[in-house]
Formats: C-alpha cells, sequence, structure tokens
C-alpha cells in the first residue's frame, strides 16, 4: 500500500479522541482496590481487629510497607503506560523502599539458632495456603492494570511488566494482612514474598500477551 | 496533534504526511532499505490507534520518537526470531550516504558484542551468507552460529532500549 493512501485511509478513519489522563487511570485503580478491599470486609474474609493490630507489631509493618510498595509500584506502572516514561528510576527507589520494609520487618522478630527451629517457623502447610491467597487477591488489581496497559502505549515491556506485577502482588498482600493471623516475620517474609513473586511472575508472562501494541 | 485529536482531518493529513516523511528518513539509518517503507507505515498505523495517549501539554516530539523507536526495537526482534528465514536481496544496504551512516552506526553497535556474536550477525544477517556457509567460515558448528545470532540479536535490542540510541 503507498503511504499517499494509508494516509487517506486514517484521515477518513479519524474520529476525536480523548487523551488519556493520569489521574484517571489512578483512579480508576484506587476505585478497584477499595471495592476489592470493602468486598472482602463484607464477606467476612477480611476483620478490623483492633486488638491484634495493638498486640501484633508485625501488623502495622506489613500494613505500612505493602501499602507504600502497592502506592508508588502503582502510581509507576499506570505512569510507565505513557510512551515517553522511563521507570528505571522508579524501579531503583521500589527496589530500595522493599529492601528497607523487608530488613526492617526482620528486626521485628528474633532468630533462634539451627536450621530446623527456623524451618519449623515456616509452617509449610499455612504458608502455602497464605501465599496462594495473596495470588488470589492480586487478580483485580492485576487485571485492571493489564486493561489499563491495553489502552496506554508502555514502550518498555520489561519494565512495566515488572511494575504492574509489584503494583498488584502488594495489593494483593495488603489485602491479605486483615485476614492473617500470623505474626512471624521469618513467616511473612518468606509466604508473603512467595505470593508476591507469583504475581510478578504472572504478569510477566500475561502483559506482554496482553498489552502488546 | 492536539487538532488531530479533535477531530481535525486536514490537520490530521499534514501531520501524517509529515510523519511520513520523518520516519522513513529514521529507519533508513537504522533498518534494511527493504524495511524502512513497511515500518514506517506501521507507525503510522500505531500513532492513529495510540494517539488518545499522546498528552497535549507535553511535546510532540518525545512521544513519536518513543513510538518510532518501540516498533523498530520490535522489528529488531522479529529479525532475531526469523533466524532462518531466506534473506532478501535488498538486506543489502544501497550505497548511499545514509546507508553509510547506517552502517557506521552497527558497527558501534556490533563492536560492543563478543567478536563471534558479532561475526556471526555481520555474516548472516548482513552479508547474507546462509547459517551453513557461516558455520563454516567461522570454523563454528550451525547450532554455535545460531545461538551466537541469537543471543547478539538479543544483546543489540538490549543495548539500543538501555541507552536510548540516537544516531
Amino acid at each position: 500500500m503507498s503511504f499517499e493512501t494509508l494516509i487517506d485511509q486514517l484521515t477518513d478513519d479519524l474520529a476525536p479522541v480523548r487523551p488519556r489522563r493520569l489521574w484517571i487511570d489512578v483512579g480508576i485503580m484506587a476505585l478497584i482496590a477499595v471495592i476489592e478491599l470493602a468486598l472482602l470486609f463484607v464477606i467476612g474474609f477480611a476483620n478490623l481487629d483492633m486488638h491484634r493490630i495493638e498486640t501484633q507489631p508485625t501488623v502495622g509493618w506489613r500494613l505500612a510497607s505493602l501499602g507504600l510498595i502497592s502506592l508508588v509500584s502503582g502510581f509507576a506502572a499506570i505512569r510507565s503506560f505513557d510512551p515517553t516514561y522511563s521507570a528505571k528510576g522508579s524501579i531503583r527507589w521500589l527496589a530500595a523502599i522493599i529492601a528497607t520494609c523487608v530488613v526492617g520487618g526482620l528486626f521485628l522478630g528474633s532468630f533462634p539458632g539451627g536450621v530446623s527451629a527456623l524451618l519449623a517457623r515456616l509452617e509449610w502447610t499455612n504458608g502455602i495456603g497464605c501465599a496462594s491467597h495473596i495470588a488470589l487477591l492480586s487478580t483485580p488489581p492485576l487485571v485492571g492494570l493489564v486493561l489499563l496497559g491495553r489502552r496506554g502505549a508502555p514502550t518498555d515491556m520489561r519494565r512495566t511488566r515488572l511494575l504492574v506485577g509489584l503494583a498488584a502482588a502488594a495489593w494483593g498482600a495488603f489485602s491479605f494482612v486483615f485476614s492473617c493471623p500470623f505474626n512471624d516475620p521469618l513467616f511473612i517474609v518468606t509466604w508473603y514474598g512467595l505470593g508476591c513473586t507469583a504475581t510478578v511472575l504472572i504478569a510477566r508472562y500475561v502483559l506482554p500477551r496482553l498489552a502488546r501494541w | 496533534m492536539i487538532a488531530a485529536q479533535g477531530g481535525d482531518a486536514p490537520a490530521y493529513r499534514r501531520l501524517l504526511a509529515e510523519l511520513g516523511t520523518w520516519l522513513r528518513s529514521y529507519y533508513a539509518k537504522r533498518l534494511p532499505a527493504a524495511m524502512v517503507d513497511d515500518v514506517a507505515q506501521e507507525v503510522l498505523l500505531t500513532v492513529h490507534a495510540k494517539r488518545h495517549t499522546y498528552d497535549p501539554s507535553k511535546p510532540f516530539g518525545p512521544w513519536i520518537a518513543a513510538i518510532a523507536r518501540y516498533r523498530w526495537i520490535d522489528r529488531l526482534r522479529a529479525m532475531k526470531d526469523g533466524l532462518t528465514d531466506e534473506l532478501e536481496e535488498e538486506m543489502a544496504a544501497p550505497d548511499t550516504g545514509e546507508a553509510a551512516h547506517s552502517a557506521y552506526t552497527l558497527d558501534a553497535l556490533l563492536s560492543r558484542l563478543k567478536p563471534a556474536q558479532a561475526n556471526a550477525i555481520r555474516l548472516v544477517k548482513i552479508e547474507g551468507m546462509s547459517v551453513k556457509e557461516a558455520a563454516e567460515r567461522l570454523g563454528q558448528t550451525i547450532a554455535l552460529v545460531k545461538v551466537n545470532i541469537h543471543r547478539g540479536l538479543r544483546r543489540l535490542s538490549e543495548l539500543v532500549q538501555a541507552e536510548g540510541h540516537e544516531f
């Protein structure tokens, strides 16, 4: 096809469009997150037990860390749907935030000697349950971000999919804190980390296939 | 572009025509001559489909440059995936100033690869040899030549993506 023919066709097909607005996308994602959390409370999966929050120091740490990670990565993910945005800086910041959160959390617990003692604290059966719940709860934000990504034009898919995965995973884990009875930082770092990694891997696989343009 | 987002057809036609010229010149420095028109047209289609992603409060240049670069990297990836495709006659660059510039740029990029990868890419992708001929010339197995081309093109794509080459 010649350039002239193509230009004619595209001009004939022209219709007014509303430019993409960052804050609208942020609003949509915030709405998805709030609705998900509200539904978890309504169906009784999550509960706001103030006593538990006061007596278990890791609850505050989990909520603050995961809330911060999901906010920063979610905002960066949405920004990365703009073709001109470079996510390098955001990812460096996120790496620093995640490292600080993990190290900070580990200081909340004690680490008695012996590999067997540490392994016993991991409680494999409960841990796998935790990780799978987190991956499941990450689904709504993941779907929302993938749909927004399809509408946008991410040019650095490698970083975008990482940010999308992290944002969805962190929000899934944040929601799960309201129903998770475990308080051992080692357990939390291990199984929450595994659940989040699963979501990041899913995003890595799904996003390039669905949001490629 | 702002006028085009509002549905102004004459402005859009003028924009696409100017973009067509710019894109052909952009890709002439970066791709084999036979691919230039094809990729430039692909970008025009992309501009049409993604015109809502342009933010009117920002300059237009970086937006179109980002899209053009994305399509270029896409094409490099496609070249990497089509290792066993027959090469076309047009793969050889025409003897023009732009081609010379392109060759210089490509040389600069290839010099940053491992010698085995750069040699395999030069022989097969630039000089048009078959993988078998390249393997005989380099004294390597066919599988190793394919691996070197695959890894080399992936590395090239990463270099271009990481450094945002503008040449």
